[in-house]
């Protein structure tokens, strides 16, 4: 995109104010990026970077400040609308939904003028995936994609949009070298053609190799902005650190190395490490360091039994099992993530209760806990670590971070069985008052005799509080520095020097072999294929006829044929209505009692003798009740809201009420004619079967390849990624909700016709059977993947078991045990495939 | 409060004094939730006392309280289950089998009241155990197992029941209608058991860690807290309680249908709901819930006394259901807080979480049904 020379500012951000809760994120920051240049942005994890880059791709609404692109004023940012105007980002985390595919995503991302259609397109995409290297297959799901291929196709989906200013977000955390050879060079041919390129990293190797110029962050403050060759790596480390900032670190007590040790890690693996061994004595404080995503924290997880590893971890002379975080608690662990409102506190309870939470067996007395014991306890370290609460009884989010942080590490010292002590980013979002104070607490931790170990980002924080320092670099220990060693410069030279290369990371590993292998692999490819459930569905509904047909000769005749194909096309638009709800990730249990009210409705105004006014009258208001109850559980759901399932509950149960206000008693007969015209067939097949199929196959078309389709897939996949992608997600969770509404209608008039009279107790059957008759058809209850034909599918093999019942002389209770027991037999197993074949990895990172 | 805080009591009275101000504050802080329910149904008695006294009557108060003890047990399991972030919509289902299993198998026959009983509630274990194993091991949402075990359970209803009612036998009839002290005996039964669920979740340690492990089973595991534990008591605590609200309303009703349990699905919800007890799972107040469960049964009696149909019953449970949770959710200020800092893309924050709770960055939240795998929310 050609700029000229006057506006070679492409990107301005001026005085740009962003606070969470009271924390400022950023305070007043200005950011420029120019024409033809590659900008490095550099500052510590918090430093504000990743929000700033937010703000201008337009996914964070600023508190205050302006934007400018390309010498207009932006206004109202949405990620879509940024895009359109020639700024793209790949995000740190990609904006990739993972349900879709490569090539969905990709033109998800394009604006307008961009995207390109017909048969070049896919030869196009492809173009610009090669661009970064990236070998992923259009038609590959998202969900298949190992973490670097990941983030290349973030990197080609942004450059792909062919932008005046491209944001990209430590793109190399998850690349080996190669891949990033060809990025730089990439991105330098882009700078050189008048890009404006701003780079975020931690690599200090990097900005040397790649930038022109660099802006430093550090506490939401810009604190400078330079050309690269102007500052040497000491004068660039000191701006991301911060000298000016001091904390008073407590002094280090002589390492007790004599002891045994409390903790002695030999050789653990993992995927995120390998072969790691460690140990740590009581009275000290080791210190993890290493740039973010080299293992470091995935190995302190693995010592909380948060995830498995092979090797041993024994803890004073007892072997822990890995994967078992009861185990570590009993054997005195103690665990503080650095996802704090994640992972670490209790959100909607006390500081008592979150502090107390893994040691209330202390507190007991006769089997019940003691309030005054425990009050007494917590307020002791309440003065004791000055935590600033108004009570023990103050909700823990009413705290700020520091003092949220504290309330946590009450927790180590009120074990009287804690024996280590492990803080993955202990003062992460805690401000520079309180790091001080959790540094004593730490040390006061240690002197206790249990023996700490934290994970850290901040290399000052590494260099004042620990005894000794272990560097992680591609998941292995490379350097081991103690006493005076534990510098900050030596701590940043092994973690920025480390010659050792980051592995390319494996394929998923092959499952394993024999019955139990087989069995795993079948699944796997069941839930990898969105037709494979059709297929096994259509093989059943086969079989379950022949058999059938055995037993009775009846069950194929003409008339069986022709009452079973309408009731299946009943059934069938009741389940394309469901379909639209559970792609969203959501349920819609009020379709069956709305299409018992459309039958209750068609009793008063579809009678005989009835004038064409009335009748089509009578139509008109199905159609708008459906309307109104797809518009409230909508709103319910996305403006209110409601969980989808109470949401919907209600409209369940208010709907029977009118069905039976309406109709208290069976009554009001439908006109035989209308009768007789819903329920025409073609041979021995209803001409309604006939419509659901098309609508099946046109539905399942407009999923695939238009927009809408699209949309509701990646709401329903991830809601967040879908919403930076540019999906709207009003528009879409209402809308689908109307669809399951109107599609129940349909149903309704269908079912109308079955039963002939006004029966308020029609329907409400119906809401089971669709839901049933959707999962069957291979949809993931999370939503974002679906199939209509599978729905028509599943709606089939449910009417005919239902039909089937009274050809084998089955009692009705048969049709409870079949639709329950399928229900959850199918559930189960596409849950269990899909989480195998790596859908749940997406999700895991959804969730 | 600063300097109370950690001060040591020197004297006995100083002692009490200390006791007192703790509980008012635990009191204060932790019943805050739950006092609208409170309020609500004192203003509803005397609302009731005051338009339509008959529905104060003693003959409509014969008929609150059983009544009411059935839907108050139905209410406390339902609160154990969304407490560890499920809902249970096999209610109907566990109810309906119960009341079968105890009039059809005695038929009348008060002798075998006592084996029929036994097997109600084992066949109710076996099938809240298996909703908790196969929500925990499995990974069904709890949605579609629950919708799916009612199915099962009414089958194994009609295949007993053939769909038709029979009368209650006589035992069981006059254990319902006995009246120890003038207080209904099927009262008496579900205010014990709401005084003995109350105790276990809120003062002992398996119950408290119940309760956080439900608030965030993510935080819960970080802590050496055994979630999927948790989940399964819960479906087989509520199992029990239904079984046991079963047994009373077939004692209550004089000739059960084997759909009895219908009725009791949305107010069991609504109950929970109208008691403050988030509907995403964590803290939750059994005794909310069953005054929860008394206020929608005295709302039934006010709204017969009116002389509307029982139809309408249903449009007013609903709109107390969303009411509530309409109110309750707009008071939530945690979970908007946690909303907003979910919304930080921070390394720490992974932006594809941001959407569980509140208004993130982006107009939405990832709908309950995600609530698998992902964190709990307030």
């Amino acid at each position: 995109m050609a700029v000229t020379a006057q506006d070679v500012r492409v990107l301005r951000l001026a005085e740009v104010w962003k606070s969470f809760d009271g924390v400022h994120a950023l305070k007043g920051v200005t950011f420029e990026a120019q024409a033809g240049e590659i900008h490095a942005l550099l500052g510590e994890n918090g430093a504000g970077k990743s929000t700033l880059m937010a703000i201008a791709a337009g996914s964070l609404r600023p508190d205050r400040g302006r934007m400018e692109l390309r010498g207009e004023p932006v206004e109202d940012a949405t990620p879509a609308a940024i895009r359109q105007r020639g700024l793209s980002i790949a995000y740190q985390h990609p904006a990739l939904v993972p349900d879709l595919t490569v090539a969905e995503n990709i033109a998800m991302w394009l604006p307008s003028q961009v995207r390109s259609a017909g048969k070049g397109a896919a030869a196009w995409m492809r173009s610009q995936l090669a661009r970064v290297g990236c070998t992923a297959g259009l038609g590959q799901r998202v969900s298949s994609l190992n973490v670097a291929q990941r983030q290349l196709l973030e990197v080609a989906k942004a450059l792909a949009a062919d932008p005046a200013v491209l944001i990209l977000d430590e793109p190399t955390a998850a690349l080996g070298a190669d891949n990033s050879a060809t990025l730089f060079a990439e991105l330098r041919r882009l700078a050189a053609a008048g890009v404006a390129v701003v780079y975020i990293t931690h690599r200090l190797a990097e900005v040397r190799e790649l930038c022109q110029q660099v802006t430093v962050l550090r506490d939401g403050t810009v604190r400078g902005s330079l050309p690269v060759a102007d500052v040497s790596d000491a004068q660039l480390l000191e701006l991301i650190v911060g000298r000016a900032v001091t904390t008073e670190f407590p002094p280090k007590t002589a390492a007790a190395a004599t002891e045994r040790p409390v903790l002695d890690v030999k050789d653990l693996s993992a995927r995120a490490f390998h072969d790691v061994s460690l140990t740590a004595n009581a009275g000290e404080i080791v210190g993890l360091a290493g740039i973010v995503g080299n293992g470091q924290s995935e190995f302190l997880r693995a010592l909380a039994g948060l995830g498995h590893a092979s090797g041993t971890v024994t803890v004073r002379e007892t072997a822990l099992r890995t994967g078992r975080p009861e185990a570590a608690l009993k054997a005195g662990v103690v665990y503080l993530s650095a996802d704090r409102l994640g992972e670490g506190l209790f959100g909607t309870l006390s500081v008592r209760e979150n502090a107390l939470v893994s040691v209330l067996g202390q507190f007991s007395r006769g089997g019940l806990t003691n309030l005054r014991a425990e009050t007494r306890a917590v307020e002791r370290e309440q003065k004791e670590l000055s935590i600033k609460a108004s009570s023990p009884e103050s909700n823990v989010l009413s705290l700020s971070g520091g003092n949220q942080q504290k309330v946590l590490l009450a927790r180590a010292l009120l074990n009287q069985r804690a024996t280590l002590l492990l803080a993955d980013e202990p003062t992460q979002g805690v401000d520079v008052g309180a790091r001080a104070e959790i540094y004593r607490i730490l040390r006061q931790v240690a002197a206790s005799g249990t023996a700490v170990v934290i994970v850290s980002s901040d290399i000052r924080e590494l260099e004042g509080l620990c005894d000794r320092v272990v560097v992680f670099s591609s998941g292995h220990a490379v350097a081991e520095l103690r006493g005076s060693e534990v510098r900050e410069d030596a701590i940043a030279h092994a973690m920025l020097t480390s010659t050792r290369g980051r592995r390319q990371e494996e394929s998923r590993s092959g499952a394993p072999e024999g019955a139990l292998g087989r069995l795993g692999g079948w699944l796997r490819r069941a839930g990898r294929g969105d037709y494979a459930a059709c297929a096994v569905l259509a093989a059943a509904i086969v079989v379950l006829a022949l058999y059938t047909q055995g037993h009775n000769s009846r069950y194929l005749s003409s008339f069986n044929l022709t009452s079973l194909t309408v009731l299946i096309a009943a059934l069938a638009f009741i389940s394309f209505g469901q379909e639209c709800a559970i792609l969203t990730g959501g349920i819609d249990l009020s379709v069956g009692p709305l299409a018992g009210l459309v039958v209750v409705i068609g009793s008063f105004f579809e009678n005989a003798g009835h004038s064409v006014g009335v009748l089509v009258a009578g139509f008109l208001i199905m159609l708008a009740v459906g309307l109104a109850v797809g518009l409230l559980n909508g709103s319910m759901v996305q403006f209110a809201r409601f969980t989808p399932i109470v949401a919907t509950l209600v409209t369940y149960i208010a709907i029977q009420g009118i069905s039976l206000v309406l109709r208290p008693f069976q009554g009001g007969y439908i006109s035989f004619s209308i009768i007789k015209a819903i329920n025409r067939s073609a041979g021995p097949v209803a001409i309604a079967f006939l419509l659901a199929v098309v609508v099946a196959v046109a539905m399942e078309g407009a999923l695939h390849r238009s927009r809408w389709g699209r949309n509701i897939r990646a709401i329903g996949s991830d809601r967040a990624a879908a919403f930076r992608l540019g999906v709207r997600p009003a528009v879409t969770v209402v809308g689908a909700y109307v669809a399951s509404s109107l599609f129940a209608c349909v149903g309704g008039v269908l079912l109308m016709a079955q039963v002939g009279v006004g029966d308020p107790t029609q329907g409400v059957t119906y809401t089971l059977a669709s839901v049933t008759a959707v999962v069957l058809g291979g949809t993931s209850i999370f939503g974002g993947r679906g199939s209509f034909i599978g729905a028509l599918l599943g709606a089939i093999l449910v009417e005919q078991l239902l039909n089937v019942t009274t050809f084998l002389q089955l009692s009705q209770a048969w049709q409870y045990w079949f639709q329950g027991v399928l229900v959850i037999v199918a559930v189960g197993i596409y849950t269990q495939a899909r989480a195998r074949s790596g859908g749940g990895l997406a999700q895991v990172t959804a969730g | 409060m600063g300097d109370m805080v950690g001060a040591r009591p020197t004297s006995r009275a100083q002692a009490w004094g200390a006791e007192v101000a703790a509980l008012s504050r635990f009191l204060a802080l932790h019943w805050r939730r739950s006092a609208g329910i409170w309020v609500a149904t004192g203003l509803l008695f005397a609302a009731s006392k005051v338009f339509q006294p008959q529905s104060l009557g003693s003959s409509s108060l014969a008929a609150l309280w059983p009544f009411a003890a059935v839907l108050i047990l139905a209410a406390i399991g339902q609160t154990l289950v969304v407490q560890q972030r499920g809902i249970d919509l096999s209610v109907p289902g566990f109810i309906s089998l119960t009341v079968v299993l105890v009039t059809h198998l005695p038929n009348g026959n008060s002798a075998k009241l006592g084996p029929a009983i036994l097997l109600a509630y084992a066949i109710s274990l076996a099938a809240g155990l298996a909703n908790g194993l196969l929500i925990t091991r499995v990974g069904i949402t709890p949605i579609v197992q629950t919708l799916g075990m009612n199915a099962i359970l009414y089958g194994i209803n009609l295949g007993i029941s053939q769909g038709t009612p029979t009368q209650t036998t006589h035992a069981l009839q006059s254990f319902a209608s006995t009246s120890p002290a003038g207080i209904p005996l099927p009262l008496i039964i579900a205010v014990a058991a709401v005084i003995i669920t109350e105790l276990i979740v809120k003062r002992t340690s398996s119950g408290r860690r119940f309760e956080a492990s439900g608030a965030n089973a993510a935080a819960g595991s970080a802590a050496g807290l055994r979630g999927n534990r948790y989940q399964v008591s819960a479906y087989l605590g509520a199992a029990l309680l239904y079984c046991t609200a079963g047994v009373l309303l077939a004692g209550i009703v004089s000739q059960p249908d084997p759909f009895q349990g219908d009725n009791y699905l949305l107010p069991s919800v609504a109950a929970v709901a109208l008691g403050g007890t988030s509907l995403l799972g964590g803290r939750g107040s059994v005794v909310a819930s069953a005054v929860g469960a008394l206020f929608l049964s005295q709302l039934q009696q006010f709204v017969l006394a009116t002389g509307a149909s029982a139809a309408v019953q249903n449009l007013v449970q609903a709109g107390a259901l969303a009411l509530a949770v309409t109110v309750y959710g707009l008071r939530l200020r945690p979970g908007r807080l946690l909303g907003r800092w979910r919304g930080r893309p921070s390394a720490a924050t992974q932006p594809a979480e941001a959407g569980d709770t509140g208004p993130g960055p982006y107009d939405g939240r990832a709908p309950a049904t995600k609530g698998q795998t992902g964190r709990a929310s307030p």
